[in-house]
């Protein structure tokens, strides 16, 4: 069970944002898991829209979610979607109720293992950033003092990205979006690489990179950028014993 | 008529009321040489910049951001690049907005935007901006691989680039080739139009490891071959002369 200790520890971790080495993507990635935790949810996964008003993932607690995720971008269709244009909580009970809303997106989502999705809209005064949505295993809604709680951690997760809490001008919030954006390309390129190179697969080279900055405390957008620099990778650190060069 | 990163940036330029937009490539991380401009304005702009080593480009591309200056006149952006703000001032240039023309690690360039009065640019402005900048690293990739766009084309590419398995793909054909990010998404782009297939599918085929990128489709390491003629409307400079890395021309077959 969830205590009030746990919600307050997360909330603590959440608001460490200020911090020099701050990482919005790593920063991301942690609060799906603490979503996933203290919702008693199966998964979580955070949309960004960008300039083309075009929702993208930039955290997700499993790899399952990201691809679903996908095919609900791809599909133009999804609770994610209708959080982000209304601006409210969306919540499905039954995905087996939804074939008609979301036909696509209500397959793919009961093909992975899902029995219903809520969505919780990310917003900054009066603009509408993005979503959360939250997958379960079992059927049913979630009780009113969980979406709150929900609703908080969105709202974290949307400060995480504008990374202040100050007032912000238009120019600024933009800029932190598209760092986030931009921090999340550079980090698939990075997990397609390492899968090249050592024949696994994306996700597994996603857990690579992100144990790999965990045990040198670095930022995963910094460990992505050296990675696709050719500055780490095997022979380079990662994985192999150090060596000076190589490559 | 195909377009070229020439018409984008006149367009951008139109589109944000500026006084010139301009696109400078990018080398190791640093802004090089200013290619293409709008206007004589924004010539001269671009290469200010790159003489004296400062101004919102270098810090878009270092922070891989837009930087947005609503006034070159102010404090905060005379602080920021003293040399360059007060060279832009004394030519009457006062608003400045960079925008990164990247996905990811693969990086072209920066595209600037000048305008002669002060002010943010307003939200559509900002957002076509943004759009603009997508919109020129389709068309460099294009003119560097002998692609002609579409305006149907472009959009499909703008949307289809920013998939997360084209990214994934790019970093697995980074690897198969041995290239930088950004030959990688060019070789991947120069194999989907060769064989008629949609990036995204490709991408997805390349993540199975249905279809290999192999050394075959490498371009020759060294030495990269005299700048041939421009294509039609563009005179694009990036093309590899000069670089370290290998530079892309055309993915031939797996």
């Amino acid at each position: 069970m969830i205590t009030d200790s746990r919600v307050r520890e997360t909330f603590i971790e959440l608001t460490d944002t200020l911090v020099k080495d701050f990482d919005v993507i790593d920063y991301l990635e942690r609060l799906a898991d603490r979503c996933t935790e203290l919702l008693g949810v199966s998964a979580c996964g955070i949309l960004l829209v960008d300039h083309h008003g075009v929702l993208n993932l930039v955290g997700a607690s499993t790899e399952q979610t990201r691809l679903l995720e996908l095919s609900q971008l791809q599909n133009a269709e999804g609770p994610s979607l209708d959080a982000y244009h209304t601006g409210q909580p969306v919540q499905c009970a039954d995905l087996a109720d939804a074939s008609e809303h979301w036909p696509r997106f209500a397959a793919a989502a009961r093909a992975a293992g899902f029995a219903s999705v809520q969505a919780l809209p990310m917003r900054l005064r009066e603009e509408q950033l993005g979503a959360v949505s939250l997958f379960s295993a079992e059927p049913g809604l979630l009780d009113a003092d969980t979406i709150a709680l929900g609703q908080a951690l969105s709202d974290a997760a949307t400060i995480g990205i504008v990374h202040q809490r100050a007032l912000l001008a238009k120019e600024v919030v933009t800029e932190q979006l598209q760092t986030a954006l931009n921090s999340r390309i550079l980090i698939e390129q990075a997990k397609g690489f390492l899968a090249e190179r050592f024949t696994v697969s994306v996700e597994d080279a996603f857990g690579m990179m992100r144990r790999y900055a965990r045990d040198h405390q670095r930022k995963l957008t910094d460990v992505a950028a050296d990675i696709t620099a050719g500055r780490l990778g095997p022979g380079l650190g990662l994985a192999d014993p150090p060596r000076s060069s190589g490559g | 008529m195909p377009i070229s990163a020439r018409h984008a940036i006149i367009a951008c330029a139109d589109g944000l009321a500026a006084v010139g937009a301009g696109l400078s490539v990018a080398r190791d991380g640093a802004p090089h040489e200013p290619v293409l401009a709008s206007a004589p304005e924004a010539e001269e702009m671009g290469e200010l910049q790159f003489t004296l080593g400062q101004g919102p480009s270098m810090d878009a591309v270092a922070g891989r951001s837009p930087v947005l200056v609503p006034d070159l006149t102010r404090l905060d952006a005379q602080r920021r690049w003293p040399l360059f703000a007060a060279a832009a001032a004394d030519r009457g240039v006062r608003g400045m907005f960079s925008f990164p023309v990247a996905a990811g690690a693969a990086l072209i360039g920066v595209l600037d935007v000048y305008r002669l009065r002060a002010g943010p640019l307003a939200p559509h402005e900002l957002a076509n901006g943004l759009a603009f900048a997508d919109a020129v690293l389709v068309l460099v990739l294009n003119d560097n691989d002998g692609i002609a766009a579409t305006p149907d084309g472009m959009i499909a590419a703008i949307v289809s680039e920013r998939r997360a398995e084209v990214h994934q793909a790019t970093g697995m054909v980074a690897a198969q080739l041995g290239v930088s990010m950004t030959d990688a998404l060019a070789a991947l782009r120069a194999h989907a139009y060769a064989h008629s297939r949609r990036l995204s599918d490709l991408a997805t085929d390349v993540l199975a490891r249905r279809v290999r990128l192999g050394p075959g489709s490498a371009p020759p390491p060294a030495p990269p071959p005299p700048a041939p003629p421009p294509p039609a409307g563009g005179d694009l400079r990036h093309d590899g002369n000069g670089s370290p890395e290998p530079g892309q021309r055309r993915g031939e077959e797996d």
